[in-house]
């Protein structure tokens, strides 16, 4: 049984996008990124997960239980970072943590001392007098307290600095490694290409992608430049299946190509090269990549 | 939820000082000044118009408890607790959204009925404390100027302002079904508790209107302070409130909470 699984799910407002048919399924112990630019639905599918907005159509079940008739039930097994966490002025941490550890019947509030000395988080100052960063951290307490069997986590990082992002990124390997499985949404491509074992990619309120990392970077074309010993046009790359945007200036030559090296490669054995670079793309180039289809049509 | 309510409470205890402190000192100046006023207030009472009298529930002035029923329980105090009541309920539903603390409760295995149903009991907790502060006040006021107010009197006169602001905290919570945005929910309500009194008024006021009385939970508000508590109109009100209440948690259970 997958921990989350949507079915064709939608949310629509009115003349706004929301979100159209987004099927997904992620499983125990796996960390799932979730890209797409703003506007593009990410938090609509957040918040349709959580039952804070009803789906127009199409289902969800988390844990294998309807995300709408049994969200209390759900949310007694899952941890959650909204986006642009707050909490109000007034209330410190602790407080909070006390507040949801007491609707959880938790007796004490769990491993969030432990965490909030990982995260250098102060839990007695109240919220409002905290920076965005330090407000995160206990956001991201809060979240993982209480040993979740489900993190959904609305860009995690965001005001972190560099030291504890690479703490959250630990910690999502280790809450991994527990059993758990962790939704993330996010615009910070390096730590997703990081962390996660899958992503979804979302554009316009349509999943357009749904792969594992290792497949989306193998698949992406790859940029080969050459440096050859005397001037040609290497027309014997031009026409070869997976080769495009083929540059050649003097004794210097580049070309993408998708799939198998191999045609290639032997079509331009003839030519001294004195230099070959290959350049796999990074996730964000390949999620770029995505967009530039979609927008040329 | 009795974990809700607590923490709603907690985070409401300065209006306990803000609100209970103004309106009980007011009343305590009102009692206190009463003894040196009367035989003015007396000879003035009789000069004022019967229609204005009853508009205003006062059959007289001639003692204390007409007096504080006159100055504070007429107007000031069911408009202010009303008041006070929308903002109460809506700062545990609405301000709660506004602030991002509702996303982080609902991330908790908690539904959202119950939230409002938490709200809707601090709300009637603070109003019932609010009032409890005023009562002490006024009756401190009498003790310090011999006033002689009558403290069954009094606390049957300020009790009978509590059914009337729950059933706006309930309304409150009816209008947090259709908006998050707290300056819509209490702009919303507190126009409909002004409106209500101006109903009221002019049912009072004009006999040939006065069936437009029953469009207004003033109508069964009454003066409490000089008559006791009508419990038929008492239990009526606090049960409409309440139904109010249960309305307002199915609507704010089914509607959308957006980021």
């Amino acid at each position: 049984m997958s921990v989350i699984e949507t079915e064709r799910l939608t949310k629509s407002y009115g003349s706004a996008r929301g979100i159209e048919e987004v099927t997904i399924t992620v499983e125990a112990g796996e960390v799932f990124g979730f890209l797409g630019p703003n506007g593009a639905g990410k938090t609509t599918t957040i918040r349709t997960l959580l039952d804070l907005l009803h789906p127009t159509s199409g289902s969800a079940r988390i844990f294998g239980l309807d995300s709408r008739r049994e969200s209390v039930a759900i949310r007694a097994r899952l941890g959650n970072l909204p986006g642009d966490f707050g909490y109000g002025k007034g209330a410190s941490g602790r407080e909070a943590l006390s507040l949801l550890a007491r609707l959880r019947g938790m007796e004490g509030i769990g491993r969030a001392e432990a965490l909030a000395k990982r995260f250098r988080a102060n839990l007695d100052r109240p919220l409002g007098e905290l920076s965005r960063g330090n407000r995160q951290k206990v956001g991201l307490i809060l979240a993982t307290f209480h040993e979740p069997e489900l993190l959904i986590l609305d860009e995690p990082t965001s005001g972190l600095d560099p030291l504890m992002q690479e703490e959250f990124l630990t910690l999502v390997g280790e809450e991994r490694e527990r059993g758990c499985a962790v939704f993330i949404s996010s615009h910070e491509l390096d730590e997703v290409e990081r962390v996660c074992d899958r992503v979804g990619i979302v554009r316009a309120g349509r999943l357009i992608a749904v792969e594992r990392i290792a497949d989306l970077l193998g698949k992406a074309k790859r940029r080969v430049r050459l440096e050859l010993a005397e001037q040609t046009d290497l027309a014997e790359l031009k026409g070869l299946p997976g080769v495009g945007e083929l540059k050649v200036e003097g004794q210097r030559a580049s070309f993408l190509i998708g799939g198998d090296l191999d045609q290639a490669i032997k079509a331009i054995a003839g030519h001294r090269i004195t230099d070959i670079e290959i350049a796999h793309p990074t996730l964000e180039e390949v999620f770029l990549g995505y967009y530039e289809e979609g927008a040329g049509g | 939820m009795s974990y809700l309510i607590a923490t709603h409470l907690c985070d409401r205890r300065r209006s306990l000082l803000s609100w209970g402190i103004p309106l009980g000192l007011w009343s305590a100046f009102i009692v206190a000044i009463f003894p040196s006023l009367e035989d003015t207030l007396s000879k003035l009472a009789k000069s004022y118009p019967p229609a204005l009298k009853e508009a205003f529930g006062v059959a007289g002035l001639t003692n204390v408890e007409q007096y504080l029923q006159a100055e504070m329980l007429s107007l000031i105090v069911p408009l202010a607790l009303g008041y006070l009541a929308v903002r109460a309920v809506a700062s545990g539903l609405s301000g709660a959204a506004e602030s991002g603390r509702l996303d982080v409760l609902l991330s908790a295995p908690v539904s959202r009925s119950n939230l409002a149903a938490a709200s809707f009991a601090a709300t009637a907790v603070e109003l019932a404390a609010v009032l409890v502060v005023t009562i002490v006040f006024a009756a401190l006021g009498s003790v310090v100027s011999g006033a002689g107010l009558e403290f069954a009197s009094a606390v049957a006169g300020f009790a009978n302002v509590w059914p009337l602001a729950l059933l706006f905290a309930g309304l409150g919570v009816v209008a947090t079904g259709f908006s998050l945005r707290t300056s819509v929910v209490t702009g919303s309500v507190a126009g409909v508790l002004v409106s209500m009194y101006v109903i009221d008024l002019i049912g009072r006021l004009d006999p040939g209107l006065s069936g437009v009385r029953y469009l207004s939970v003033f109508k069964y508000y009454g003066n409490a302070i000089e008559d006791g508590i009508e419990p038929l109109a008492f239990c009526g009100v606090t049960l409409a409130g309440v139904a109010l209440a249960a309305i307002g948690a199915w609507l704010f259970d089914r509607r959308d909470i957006s980021g």
